[in-house]
């Protein structure tokens, strides 16, 4: 029934007319209206709207509403659509405006050189930190079930006074709490190699031996809870014979050489304080990632070190606490209430620990948190916590404060341009801009600076982000691909240029037409005021900065230069020999580095300083009960070693006349000065003969040493006791004369060879290995000085922007100035008082902000330098100089010009 | 001969235009194809089609009275061209050649 709808509805207005309700979707509606080519659109719409109407008197209002959005949808398609770029008129607008930008860029080339590479600096700066933040923060976080993962940590009280939190604990303790807390799922316990072991393979054609640090022992299960892949072998088996050993991929390539497809299988020779034999290599591991807080080069069984005559004696389950416990916690349950379940559990297994007055608490750590946020106290060696969250937070806000310093320059440099602009915009206005548009193109301007500053900011860290990575020791790479670093430079270029932008193009479009064309300088009090602020605001960053990096780096340097009480020049630390030990081959090695010309003195300790102590312990004053327990750390030296490291005996006798053959342990032990006051023995010299009950063994006090610094000087001094031993193979001191350092070295080497001949020499010098401790801080250090450096630049980059504008603008009074006979150096300091004035609040104002800052920072050392008048003036003299200097380069010049040429032209 | 080549809904189009000659257009052109041939379609896909076909130059269209169920919008009448004609008549053709070139036999199959 060919129905023609155009005759069919005739009738059609009159129905229309009575049913209000026939209208269209508005939104659907203007979304066709919005998108099709303007050709098409009236029969289009119109069609689509003949069918509404049909189909509203057929099935109602509802469905006819529904079919039309579904038709304006089905309509967007290409042959329907406009062409936006071509005909949207604020496109073209674009267009013209970005003209109009690079035309005034090109035109003051310095201002836009300023405010580019200003705005790139602080871009660049942004980028690098977020860089290492982001690395910092993806510490563990690889691990597929990384939220679930915690390590056990112990907290000690005694008496109910706090003692320490730590990571060791008994291997007993992860199979009584898995079936204790049933809300853990499994549980690896990690025993590192102590010592460290020296490893070959036997197998390859000429072995090689190796000393390795990094050897873990594990539960089979640590392959399931962590996710460090095998790239060869199996995970089920790889670690269940207590024979097997895996390697990563790095090992493989070492011992093995770079064919390694058939490593498996092969066997390495382990050689250390608690294997000697050949271990079978079941599987290769990827390599350990860098931010991950475990780490390690070879992982053999648990099971190997538990048959270990130390852990199969009675009372070793909980009473050698050498191993860290890892659980992973089923995926409904919450740290916090398998922590509660857990928290007092300890007694259970520990009976002994009441009688001492000693409580344990068992909580959790998440291993995301082991890197940035651990809770454990920071100890040496194994237990040290990695970064601090801290410095991470005080960088964040470091690259924010560089990239406010830029966009500061570039509102500044913006609005005291503002009355150059000023005819442009009056004219502008006189042909009927109106001021949206006027803004439209001011924000555009700052568009384009923004994003070929965006552009130049992604090229300086591509070239600096390798450098730093050297600085700090990871390797950092531009990855323009992290989604934090793609969704910040997109803010970045959104963000950027409306927020330096618009204050600037508000200011310029607001001129009045009529002033501006007359000439008048737009320029008001207020915006003056807020230059001025936004100047002062720059130099306290500046100023704070400065004075962090002054601070910081005298800090590492007093911790360098300082008398710690061990005389640390000319040390020479050799690692001890692990294989084919005799007291023959020692004494023979002794007594040949002796008699090198170049030694003058050799000692042998458990420990050295800068390694820790051997053990922490407990210890009380005879005679007074368990409660008065305190801690006390020690380690074993011989004969020769408080002569070679200069430490000085205050009070009794020291190890030098102690008879080798009759040594039974009753030589008593030296101890220090602080331990003499946290014992309460009295002076130094009550103390000698005193007897303390150090871990419940009685020990004479033989001697008190002066308080020296053992550890790093982010510690006080330690209560600590040195044991006698008639000589030990774990570490050579040699204190060397300055002469012939090089043949001196030689003959040791041959020495060691001659004596050692199947283990890796190994030496370092003792203040390197000492000051290794300050790397974190030192990191921090140079980290700082770099930004400290951009931000000073920046800064500065704004004040001669500033300057050399005012200068400009003020050319014609310099030159009347000077005719009517001032001086150029009355004009210079005419001009630098100014902004003289403006350094001097903004020190006022940073001077007690950097105080605190100094203050809170130097807390974390126990020895630090004093806070003196110094750490702040310094800075501010510096700024100063560097400012006047910046203000000086434009000022002169304008002052020096001849001043005809200034005033000729109007 | 590719882009000269009319689609068979082209066709189809191209010969409803023709049926409803003069008053072809949009909406009228997609009712007749469904009282013709069941077939529902879209308005856009007729539009596109139609789009198509006046770029190869068998249609030309004007526009038309505006009605008031239309929001006063005009119509846009489309007529076959002579281009159009002679592509109907060159398709009919080639499909008749076709048809007078099937052996009896195929008649004869059982098709049900």
């Amino acid at each position: 029934m060919g129905l023609s709808a155009g005759s069919g509805f005739q009738t059609g207005p009159s129905m229309i007319e009575n049913h209000p309700k026939l209208k269209p979707p508005r939104l659907a509606q203007r979304f066709l209206r919005w998108y099709c080519k303007p050709r098409l659109l009236e029969y289009i719409e119109g069609d689509i709207e003949e069918d509404f109407a049909k189909r509203y008197f057929k099935s109602g209002a509802r469905s006819a509403r529904l079919y039309y959005t579904l038709d304006v949808i089905r309509f967007f398609k290409p042959f329907a659509i406009r062409n936006f770029s071509k005909t949207l008129n604020s496109n073209t607008m674009f267009k013209i405006n970005s003209r109009i930008a690079f035309r005034n860029l090109a035109k003051n080339k310095l201002y836009s050189f300023i405010n580019i590479t200003g705005l790139a600096i602080g871009i660049a700066a942004c980028l690098i930190i977020s860089h290492y933040v982001l690395f910092q923060l993806s510490f563990d976080r690889f691990h597929e079930n990384a939220d679930k993962i915690f390590r056990v940590t112990t907290t000690s009280y005694r008496n109910g006074e706090y003692g320490n939190t730590g990571l060791y604990c008994g291997y007993a303790l992860a199979p009584a709490l898995a079936r204790d807390v049933p809300e853990i799922d499994q549980t690896a316990r990690i025993h590192a190699y102590f010592g460290g072991a020296i490893i070959s393979a036997p197998g390859t054609t000429s072995p090689r031996p190796f000393f390795e640090e990094e050897v873990l022992f594990v539960d089979p299960s640590f392959l399931d809870i962590f996710s460090f892949p095998l790239l060869q072998g199996e995970k089920e088996s790889a670690l269940k014979d207590v024979n097997s050993i895996l390697i990563t991929e790095r090992m493989a390539k070492k011992y093995f050489g770079e064919n390694n497809d058939s490593v498996i299988g092969e066997t390495l020779r382990v050689n250390g304080g608690y294997t000697r034999e050949e271990f079978k290599i079941t599987g290769i591991l990827k390599d350990v990632p860098a931010n991950s807080h475990v780490k390690f080069d070879f992982l053999m069984p648990l099971a190997r070190v538990l048959q270990s005559e130390q852990y199969t004696a009675p009372g070793a389950d909980f009473g050698w606490t050498n191993f860290f416990m890892y659980a992973k916690i089923n995926a409904n349950s919450t740290e916090k209430s398998v922590e509660e379940k857990m928290v007092d559990l300890f007694h259970n297994y520990d009976p002994d620990l009441e009688a001492n007055s000693l409580k344990i608490e068992l909580s959790l750590e998440p291993i995301v948190d082991a890197h940035l946020r651990s809770t454990i106290d920071n100890e040496d060696g194994d237990q040290a916590t990695g970064g601090d969250i801290n410095s991470v937070y005080f960088l964040i806000i470091i690259s924010a404060f560089i990239l406010v310093i830029a966009w500061i320059n570039f509102i500044n440099l913006a609005t005291a341009k503002a009355s150059e602009r000023g005819i442009e915009i009056g004219i502008k206005k006189a042909m009927g801009a109106i001021r949206p548009q006027l803004i439209s193109q001011f924000l555009t301007e700052s568009f384009w600076v923004n994003f070929i500053a965006l552009l130049l900011a992604v090229g300086i860290s591509y070239s600096l982000l390798p450098i730093l990575g050297n600085i700090i020791g990871e390797s950092l790479q531009l990855d323009l691909t992290h989604p934090v670093i793609l969704t910040g430079l997109g803010l970045l270029l959104i963000i950027g240029p409306v927020l330096a932008g618009i204050y600037p193009a508000f200011i310029l479009s607001s001129f009045k037409t009529t002033q501006t064309l007359k000439g008048k300088s737009s320029s008001s009090k207020g915006q003056y005021n807020l230059r001025k602020g936004l100047v002062v605001f720059q130099f306290v960053i500046s100023t704070l900065l400065i004075a962090g990096t002054f601070t910081v780096s005298r800090q590492l340097n007093f911790m360098k230069k300082r008398d710690t009480g061990i005389d640390m020049d000319q040390i020479l630390v050799i690692k001890g020999p692990r294989i084919g030990v005799t007291e023959a081959k020692y004494e023979a090695f002794t007594s040949g580095v002796k008699s090198i010309a170049g030694v003058e003195s050799l000692g042998t300790s458990r420990s050295i300083p800068g390694a820790g102590y051997s053990f922490g312990t407990t210890a009380r004053k005879e005679g007074l009960d368990e409660s008065a327990e305190k801690r006390i750390d020690a380690t074993w030296i011989d004969k020769g070693f408080m002569e070679t490291y200069g430490m000085e005996l205050i009070a009794g006798r020291d190890f030098s006349d102690v008879s080798t053959e009759n040594n039974n342990g009753s030589d008593g032990a030296l101890i220090s000065e602080t331990a003499v006051k946290t014992f309460d023995l009295g002076t130094p010299e009550e103390a000698i003969n005193k007897k303390l009950l150090i871990s419940g063994d009685t020990t004479i006090i033989r001697g008190v040493i002066k308080d020296h610094n053992w550890r790093s000087l982010h510690k006080g001094y330690t209560a600590s006791a040195f044991y006698f031993t008639p000589g030990t193979t774990r570490f050579f001191s040699v204190r060397m004369n300055t002469q012939n350092t090089k043949s001196t070295l030689e003959g040791i080497e041959e020495e060691y060879n001659a004596a050692f001949p199947e283990n890796p020499l190994e030496y370092y010098f003792l203040d390197d290995f000492f000051n290794r401790q300050y790397e974190q801080d030192q990191q921090f250090a140079k980290i700082f000085n770099a930004f400290a450096g951009f931000a000073i630049f920046a800064a500065c980059l704004g004040l001669f922007g500033l300057a050399s504008y005012t200068v400009v603008q003020k050319a014609k009074e310099i030159g009347i100035r000077k005719v009517l006979g001032a001086k150029s150096m009355q004009i210079t300091m005419l001009f630098s008082k100014k902004y003289m004035l403006l350094i001097l609040v903004a020190n006022v104002l940073a001077v007690p902000i950097a105080y605190f800052g100094i203050k809170n920072w130097l807390q974390n050392f126990a020895f630090s330098i004093p806070i003196s008048a110094e750490l702040f003036l310094l800075p501010i003299l510096v700024l100063a100089v560097i400012a006047v200097l910046t203000i000086s380069i434009q000022t002169i010049k304008a002052s020096m010009a001849n001043p005809t040429k200034n005033l000729r032209n109007e | 001969m590719k882009g000269t080549n009319l689609g068979e809904f082209q066709e189809l189009i191209l010969l409803t235009i023709g049926s409803l000659h003069p008053e072809a257009y949009g909406v009228s052109i997609k009712e007749e194809i469904l009282n013709q041939t069941g077939r529902s379609v879209t308005l856009s896909t007729v539009h596109s089609a139609l789009v198509r076909l006046e770029e190869k130059g068998y249609v030309k269209s004007e526009f038309g009275e505006a009605t008031s169920i239309r929001g006063g919008k005009r119509k846009r009448y489309f007529v076959i061209t002579a281009a159009g004609v002679k592509m109907l008549a060159e398709a009919k053709e080639q499909r008749e050649a076709l048809w007078d070139s099937l052996p009896e036999v195929v008649f004869k199959l059982d098709l049900q």
